[in-house]
């Protein structure tokens, strides 16, 4: 692919691409900003190289991710949650004033990842697991376990309401 | 591999959507394309051989003379007996003095 018609198809994916760094970043605006600057300027200086093997969206989200994750740890932001955690069935109050925003930053990192570029994205496991840079069958625990922890987020906030 | 049980989710991350529907997405950056090479070498180099080419190339200072002067030099020939040389010029490119030898030789 040509450098300029990557440049195009880069543009008309810098929605998803800011909204996917945002994420990333826990949500964090200027993270974001900065994070896709330094993603940009990879791929104008050809130090982030598309090899046509996945679609360009995959390619871009893995690049953010790569990026931020790098970014997330200078700042120390990165909590060192187990990935194999599971939300307590026991009552723990305090998720009636949570946005869907804070709720989803309590799972960890790799749960919210794959529910995010699933249900948010619309990717399919197979490209989750090329942008997250994992196998398939360590991708559908993560997203099975998340699921299984969201769903107990969302009820444990909504009877609190 | 969605199923009758992930509305429920659906629902939660529709709701995110909605609300990053309000979420100021900032400007693509324009890119300013860097030449991939930085034409101030090549150039600095084309010019230092232009000087030099200019410097070594400039005809050197021929002195012409008020009236033709006879050069007369001795040579030897390959049976060592020696010649007089004799020429006639009006320029002179380089010249010696002939009571140069007196300098050194007396």
């Amino acid at each position: 692919m040509q450098h300029e018609q990557l440049e195009q198809t880069v543009k008309a994916l810098h929605r998803d691409a800011y909204i996917w760094a945002r994420q990333c970043c826990r949500f964090d605006d200027e993270m974001a900003k900065d994070v896709l600057q330094q993603v940009y300027l990879k791929i104008l200086e050809s130090k982030a190289v598309y090899g046509g093997k996945s679609s360009v969206k995959t390619w871009l989200f893995s690049v953010i991710r790569f990026t931020a994750n790098g970014s997330m740890a200078q700042a120390n932001a990165i909590l060192p949650l187990l990935e194999d955690y599971d939300v307590p069935d026991e009552m723990v109050s305090g998720y009636a004033d949570q946005s869907p925003e804070e709720l989803i930053q309590l799972l960890p990192a790799k749960q919210r990842e794959v529910l995010l570029l699933v249900f948010y994205h619309g990717l399919t496991l197979e490209k989750a697991a090329e942008v997250m840079e994992i196998g398939l069958g360590t991708v559908r625990t993560h997203y099975d376990r998340g699921k299984k922890n969201l769903k107990k987020l969302i009820e444990k906030s909504r009877i609190e309401q | 591999m969605k199923t009758e049980h992930d509305k429920e989710i659906e629902s939660f991350f529709a709701q995110l959507k909605e609300k990053d529907n309000e979420i100021q997405i900032p400007d693509f950056p324009k890119a300013k394309r860097q030449r991939s090479v930085n034409w101030w070498i090549p150039l600095g180099i084309a010019a230092s051989l232009v000087m030099a080419a200019w410097f070594f190339a400039r005809d050197e200072a021929v002195q012409s003379l008020e009236q033709d002067v006879i050069i007369i030099t001795l040579e030897e020939k390959p049976n060592h007996e020696l010649q007089f040389k004799i020429e006639r010029t009006s320029e002179l490119e380089s010249w010696e003095s002939p009571t140069s030898s007196l300098l050194n030789e007396f």
